[in-house]
C-alpha cells in the first residue's frame, strides 16, 4: 500500500475501533464481512464516506471484501472523484 | 444464589399479582417512512456528506411508518429542550390519559379503584410528573401512591411492571396502573448526523400504553389476563456504553451502539434460561414470547439466542413494521395484542422480556 492508503487503512481502524466498538487487531487482509454485520458494515461505510468526503457505490461494496481494498478504494477516489452529485456544474 | 421460587413451586404461596387488561393510545398524526425520510433529508443534507447513505440507514429499520406525537409541520418550530419539553409534557399528558382510560375501561374498573400508579418514561421530563398531572385529570384518589420513574429506557415497561406486580404482593388487595409513554420524536436532535441518530430516526415512534395489575386478592369482573407468577432483572457489568442518552443543550442526544444486537445474542439466553430454571421450567414450557420491539436485528439476535422459531417473535416483528419502536411502551403494545387475540389458554406460559440501558434486561414470567 502507498502512504497515503496506510494512513487510510489507519483511520479505519480508529473508525472501527472507537466508533464501531469493535476491538482487537483487524489486519489489512482480513475480510470487513467476518467482522462486521450489515449493519456495522453500513456504519461504517457511513462514517468513513464522511471523513474522507468520498461516495462509495454499489460497485464498489462488491469490489471491496478486505480493509486494504476499502484503503485503496478510498484514497483513488480522494485522488480521482467519481461522478457524483457534488461533481456536478 | 440467584432467586428461587418458595417450596412448592408455581402453584404454592398466595395467588400471585394479574394483568387486568392493556390499554393503548396513539397520537393521530401518523406518516409513512417516505415522508418522515424526506423531513429529516433537509436537515442533513448540510450535515453528512452524502446523505443517501443516512437514508439507507433509515430504511434498514424496516418500519412502514410512525404516530407522531404532533404534526410534522409542528417540529421545525421546536428548537431547543425548553420548547420541545413542553410539547411533550402537555402531549404525554393527554396521551397518557387515553391510555388509562382504555386500559380500566378494559379492565372493568373506574378512577377511584386505582390504589398505586406507576409512570415510565425516558423522553420527557416533568415536575409534577405526569402521573402527578394524571391524578387531576383522571380524578384518582388523594391516597394514591405514584411512582415515576426515569431512566429505565425501553426496559422500562416490562421493568415498570415488574416493580408494580412485585409491591402488589406486599399489598395483594389494590390495583395498581403502570402507564408507560414515550413521545421519540421529541426528542429528535436534527443537527446531529450521526449514524446513532440515522438508525433512531427511522426506528423510534411515538405511543402510550397502560397496564391494569390486580393484586392477587383482588378480583375484577372482567376478562383477566394472565398471572405475574415471577419477575428477575439483570444488570449486564460494563456495559454503559451500548445505548443511552447524552444530555446536551438541545436535549436528549441518542447513543445507540451497532452492537446491540451482539450484546443480546450473546447474553439473554444464559439469563432467560437461569430465570426460568429457578422456577423449575425451560424453554419449551414457554408458549408465548412477548419481545420488546428493539428492531428487526434485535428481534433477530433475541430469537437467536434462545432458539425461537421466526413464529414466536411474529407479533413483535408486526408491531415494530407498523409502529416502529415505541421504546418503553412497545412491549405492552405487543401483550395487549396478544391479549385482544384471546390466543392463550388456561394454564399457557408466556415470558415478557424487554432490554435497556444499563445495558440490562427485565424479564416477567406470565401464567395464563
Amino acid at each position: 500500500m502507498t502512504a497515503r492508503e496506510q494512513a487510510v487503512a489507519a483511520e479505519i481502524r480508529r473508525i472501527v475501533r472507537e466508533e464501531l466498538r469493535e476491538p482487537g487487531p483487524f489486519a489489512d487482509d482480513e475480510e470487513l464481512a467476518g467482522r462486521l454485520d450489515s449493519l456495522l458494515l453500513l456504519a461504517l461505510v457511513t462514517a468513513v464516506e464522511d471523513r474522507f468526503r468520498v461516495i462509495l457505490g454499489a460497485d464498489d461494496a462488491a469490489r471491496t471484501r478486505s480493509l486494504a481494498d476499502l484503503a485503496r478504494l478510498v484514497a483513488a477516489r480522494e485522488a480521482a472523484p467519481a461522478p457524483g452529485p457534488e461533481a456536478a456544474p | 444464589m440467584g432467586p428461587v421460587e418458595p417450596p412448592g413451586g408455581l402453584l404454592a404461596g398466595a395467588p400471585h399479582p394479574r394483568v387486568a387488561a392493556v390499554g393503548r393510545a396513539l397520537p393521530p398524526h401518523w406518516y409513512d417512512q417516505e415522508t418522515l425520510l424526506a423531513a429529516l433529508g433537509a436537515y442533513w443534507s448540510s450535515r453528512h456528506h452524502n446523505p443517501d447513505r443516512l437514508a439507507a440507514l433509515h430504511r434498514a429499520v424496516q418500519v412502514k411508518g410512525r404516530h407522531l406525537a404532533l404534526p410534522l409541520e409542528a417540529y421545525p418550530g421546536l428548537d431547543g429542550l425548553g420548547k420541545a419539553n413542553d410539547a411533550w409534557i402537555a402531549a404525554a399528558t393527554d396521551l397518557g390519559e387515553a391510555a388509562v382510560r382504555d386500559a380500566l375501561a378494559r379492565a372493568g374498573l373506574g378512577p377511584a379503584d386505582v390504589d398505586q400508579l406507576w409512570f415510565v418514561t425516558v423522553t420527557g421530563l416533568a415536575v409534577p410528573s405526569i402521573d402527578a398531572r394524571l391524578c387531576n385529570r383522571l380524578r384518582l384518589r388523594r391516597e394514591v401512591r405514584r411512582t415515576p420513574v426515569f431512566g429505565l429506557g425501553c426496559a422500562a415497561g416490562a421493568g415498570g411492571t415488574a416493580r408494580a406486580a412485585d409491591l402488589l404482593r406486599a399489598f395483594p388487595g389494590e390495583v395498581a396502573v403502570m402507564l408507560s409513554v414515550e413521545l421519540c420524536s421529541l426528542t429528535l436532535q436534527r443537527d446531529d448526523a450521526s449514524i446513532a441518530n440515522a438508525v433512531s430516526s427511522g426506528l423510534f415512534g411515538d405511543g402510550a400504553a397502560a397496564v391494569v395489575l390486580t393484586g392477587g386478592e383482588r378480583g375484577t369482573t372482567a376478562p383477566r389476563g394472565p398471572e405475574v407468577v415471577a419477575t428477575r432483572t439483570v444488570l449486564y457489568p460494563d456495559t454503559e456504553w451500548v445505548m443511552g442518552w447524552e444530555i446536551v443543550d438541545g436535549g436528549f442526544k441518542v447513543l445507540l451502539s451497532g452492537k446491540v444486537p451482539e450484546v443480546v445474542r450473546t447474553r439473554v439466553g444464559p439469563d432467560v434460561d437461569a430465570f426460568l430454571a429457578a422456577h423449575g421450567l425451560a424453554r419449551g414450557d414457554v408458549r408465548h414470547w412477548v419481545a420488546h420491539t428493539g428492531g428487526p436485528k434485535v428481534l433477530t439476535a433475541f430469537g437467536e439466542a434462545l432458539g425461537l422459531p421466526e413464529q414466536a417473535l411474529a407479533r413483535s416483528r408486526r408491531s415494530l413494521a407498523e409502529l416502529g419502536n415505541l421504546s418503553s411502551a412497545s412491549v405492552l403494545f405487543v401483550l395487549g395484542d396478544l391479549l385482544d387475540a384471546g390466543e392463550a389458554r388456561p394454564g399457557d406460559l408466556g415470558l415478557l422480556a424487554a432490554m435497556g440501558p444499563g445495558f440490562a434486561a427485565e424479564l416477567l414470567l406470565l401464567r395464563w
